[in-house]
């Protein structure tokens, strides 16, 4: 009984949520329909394909997948009339590219809302993306490199309450893949535009922020007290002034264990995390200062969980974003269970018609950044321990340092080019996950010079050329990859092809066996707003961050196509 | 407007969060209702590795959880991936004999790739197979076993389990008949079926806990061998009488097993038959009865050798 009771209950929840989907289509279809026999309202929409055949290669630990291709593909579209938007995505993964999780399989329709605004009201029923400051105690959103769709699904209020005050609200609960996580969001948050509402005329601009969040999970637990009611708050001021930007929020987040048995797991310490920036820019020149540190401030949308599926708030990452491959092989991600780190960013644009700046200018960038540990770990709380790290302790465990300039310069009419010269420190034991001693931390050096000549009207090409120089800074029981090389050459016609091949190469590796070129060569085609790509190569295994978020991404050999239109 | 929304404000801001105050500690589990024969039981299949650094936290978490709630039974599942991978012997990148023991099985990869369990991160396991889906949802992390045991073990008693492990005159001294009784305590609609497997306790050698290397690690409830297919033996279905009784006998020779598991290794990437030398005193017998449609476990019992 107990049996077809639950089957009952299961094929309740499908058909409840098939018919939810249903009805929305139905809905957005009677709107869309409508609307254009009377000649009103617009819609947009925008499409991605990315196929991927996946062939096994045992020199670089690629697998083969038992489908042989794999696909991973969405539609968008967004109708809007006056105050109505009404918006859905199609999503298809049949089934994930190897670098996504698994989880992601099948079809659907996860993200449909619609918008309504009236007298100042911003009402959102359905899915939406929200961030309250800089993510501190909450962010929900896409990012698709990463496989990482948070997005909330319930009530969102947007509100001007008064002159330079506005408002939002909502309550909801955020995607898990094709389902939604246990946790029931709440949060508001209010921003003040101090000039604007208190009638100040002054060059100096104020603006306030403040955020609550509260996440509602159901939970019991034999031998430990559980919060059911996990409370975050954040304040922030942003003071802009001529050519001055100062930015700082303070986050806090209240006790919030997971749901062990075991003491040493159960760590009922609140948490905390600020940001600080200051920027000076004027014509030609700026500078960035930045400092921030975190200290157990990770908020989950289940307590339980692991996985950045789960992940409800964001650290803004202190290192430069790199573009270019070999600069980005030692990436540096966030850790927001406990960091402290600053960055420094200059830029400079030398003059044209001087020495150094010759006839168009030369355009300088320095950075810096270096992120380590806490004094002792993250704070930790319990019957048998309390531990508080110190505030600030730059002698800590070294996480990441970058420190690199780049110089961007073009010459002529036909010719400019990109340089960077890098110095990265990387504790590959403690970002991914290793035992210490076994690959240590890896220093490398890294020089990138990217050259891009114009042959002829619509005609370029351009030549990049990287080296990377690794060492291991201590022994260790394994052996990082070593050296590497790196060449491409792009052709590109514009405004319909470019053609582009690669090669990586791991000429220092130790170990003469994985001596290996990782070749790619691609084409695309670009029509309108459509474009199309095709490629076939070896990729490396390795870590993928956008903006200190990243994922392992596995070693793969295999064509690809990819496809992105929109309307 | 405004006040309503300041209203709304005040209720979110103060009714909202749960600070807790030491001590954390609080509270008994209920005990058990052992009156009657048989008692609802459930399976925690823990998949591991001995490279999986983080793996130790959930062995420790199952432990508690065997301690708090006695009618649970634990099964470490070592598939075939990179955090089961034995190191080679090496006296120079290896001197310290680091991780030489294998600890794969055919059943356990067969589990493994079908659950896809490794392949999504470890450590992981599953709470009598509930939820299981091709999205993942039967996967749980260890801090959801706890709360899934308590669900568990309150659901309605389906079939009780009984194994018997005996030894005659006539046998090799590592030899044994196994028989499962099975019975059916309510009438039920369902095809089901059992399966037999071989667990050891306390093996020690090297595991990567957290930041260390312990080479005096115990490794408990250990996968060792099935005597039924992966998937299992028929029970009994589709209708099923309350009252009815299933037999299933087997018999083993625990050194054809271990033969069996050595040979296996040696077809491994990095395998050398280095998964042998088993403790007859620290082996027991899981059997558990699973539902066909849905995979989910509905009864399970674990017995020592030892205890006969």
């Amino acid at each position: 009984m107990e049996m077809k009771k639950n089957y009952l209950k299961k094929y309740k929840i499908l058909f409840q949520n098939n018919m939810k989907n249903k009805i929305f289509i139905f809905l957005f279809t009677f709107f869309v329909l409508n609307s254009y026999s009377q000649n009103s309202g617009q819609i947009n929409g925008d499409f991605s394909l990315n196929l991927q055949s996946y062939v096994e290669d045992e020199a670089i630990n690629a697998q083969a997948a038992d489908e042989v291709v794999l696909n991973n593909a969405f539609l968008n579209l967004l109708y809007s009339n006056n105050n109505l938007t009404i918006g859905l995505r199609y999503e298809s993964y049949l089934n994930a590219l190897l670098d996504y999780d698994s989880e992601f399989r099948g079809n659907g329709i996860p993200y449909r809302f619609a918008t309504y605004t009236i007298d100042g009201l911003e009402i959102t029923a359905g899915n939406f993306y929200e961030q309250f400051g800089s993510g501190l105690i909450f962010r929900s959103y896409e990012e698709k490199g990463l496989g990482i769709d948070n997005a909330m699904d319930g009530i969102r209020l947007k509100y001007k309450l008064g002159k330079g005050i506005n408002l939002k609200s909502f309550i909801g609960k955020s995607r898990t893949y094709f389902t939604y996580a246990e946790g029931i969001f709440r949060g508001a948050d209010i921003e003040l535009d101090v000039n604007e509402t208190f009638n100040i005329e002054n060059q100096t601009k104020y603006i306030l922020g403040g955020s609550f969040i509260s996440r509602y999970e159901e939970r019991t637990n034999p031998i430990f007290e559980i919060p059911q009611n996990v409370a975050a708050y954040s304040g922030r001021l942003n003071i802009l002034s001529g050519g001055w930007n100062y930015f700082g929020e303070y986050a806090y987040k209240i006790n919030d264990p997971i749901n062990s048995l075991q003491e040493s797991e159960m760590n009922y310490a609140s948490g905390n995390a600020f940001t600080n920036s200051l920027t000076y820019s004027q014509r030609g020149f700026g500078v960035t200062a930045e400092i921030h540190r975190t200290d157990n401030m990770l908020l989950l949308s289940e307590r339980d969980r692991t996985g950045k599926a789960y992940i409800m708030n964001y650290i803004p990452t202190l290192s430069k974003p790199h573009a270019y491959t070999l600069l980005a092989i030692y990436p540096c991600a966030t850790q927001a269970m406990g960091e402290l780190g600053i960055q420094l960013d200059v830029f400079y644009k030398i003059k044209k018609g001087t020495l150094l700046g010759g006839k168009y200018g030369t355009k300088l960038n320095f950075n810096f950044s270096r992120i380590n540990g806490l004094e002792g770990g993250n704070s930790m709380l319990n019957d048998n321990v309390d531990f508080t790290p110190k505030l600030f302790d730059f002698s800590e465990e070294l996480y990441y340092s970058d420190i690199n300039l780049e110089i961007n310069k073009k010459v002529n009419k036909q010719l400019s080019y990109n340089a960077v010269f890098a110095n990265q420190t990387y504790n590959k034991d403690f970002l991914e996950g290793k035992t210490p001693g076994e690959y240590g931390t890896i220093n490398s050096t890294i020089a990138v010079i990217d050259l891009s000549y114009k042959i002829k009207k619509g005609h370029t090409i351009r030549f990049e050329t990287q080296a990377l120089f690794a060492k291991q800074l201590e022994s260790a029981s394994q052996e990082e990859e070593g050296d590497w090389l790196m060449g491409l050459v792009e052709y590109t016609i514009s405004p319909n092809w470019f053609f582009a091949f690669q090669d990586m190469y791991n000429y220092g590796n130790e170990n003469k066996d994985k001596r290996l070129h990782y070749s790619n060569i691609n084409i695309g085609y670009l029509k309108g707003s459509t474009r199309f790509e095709i490629g076939y190569g070896k990729k490396r295994e390795g870590i993928f961050c956008v903006g200190g978020v990243c994922k392992l991404v596995p070693s793969s050999n295999g064509l690809n196509l990819s496809i992105t239109s929109s309307f | 407007m405004k006040r309503i929304i300041s209203l709304f404000l005040s209720i979110l801001l103060f009714h909202s969060c749960e600070v807790i105050e030491g001590p954390y500690m609080s509270g008994d589990v209920n005990p058990i209702d052992t009156s009657n024969n048989y008692v609802k039981k459930v399976l925690i299949e823990d998949y591991t590795g001995h490279l999986c650094s983080f793996c130790p936290d959930a062995a420790r978490e199952l432990d508690v959880i065997l301690d708090v709630y006695p009618n649970a039974v634990g099964l470490a599942i070592h598939g075939v991936n990179n955090f089961t991978r034995p190191y080679v012997v090496d006296s120079v990148f290896n001197s310290d004999e680091k991780y030489l023991y294998d600890f794969r099985t055919s059943w356990g990869k067969d589990l493994d790739d079908f659950f896809e369990v490794s392949a999504n991160g470890l450590p992981k396991g599953t709470v009598n197979r509930i939820d299981y889906s091709s999205n993942g949802n039967h996967r749980k992390d260890f801090a959801q076993w706890s709360s899934l045991v308590a669900d568990e073990l309150e659901k309605e008693i389906k079939f009780g389990i009984n194994i018997d492990i005996t030894q005659t005159p006539l046998m090799l001294s590592d030899q044994f008949d196994i028989i499962i009784n099975s019975e059916a305590l309510s009438s039920l609609n369902g095809n089901y079926k059992v399966i037999v497997c071989i667990a050891e306790n306390n093996i020690t050698t090297w595991q990567k806990d957290g930041t260390i290397d312990d080479p005096n690690y115990k490794h408990k409830h250990v996968l060792r061998s099935f005597l039924t297919p992966t998937w299992g033996d028929n029970l009994a279905g589709p209708e099923i009488n309350n009252g009815d009784v299933f037999s299933n006998a087997y018999t083993c020779i625990i050194s054809d097993l271990e033969n069996d598991n050595i040979n296996y290794s040696t077809t491994l990437p990095l395998g050398v038959g280095n998964t042998g030398q088993w403790n007859t005193e620290n082996l027991s017998i899981i059997a558990y009865i699973y539902d066909i449609s849905s995979y989910e476990i509905i009864q399970v019992e674990e017995k020592s050798f030892i205890s006969n």
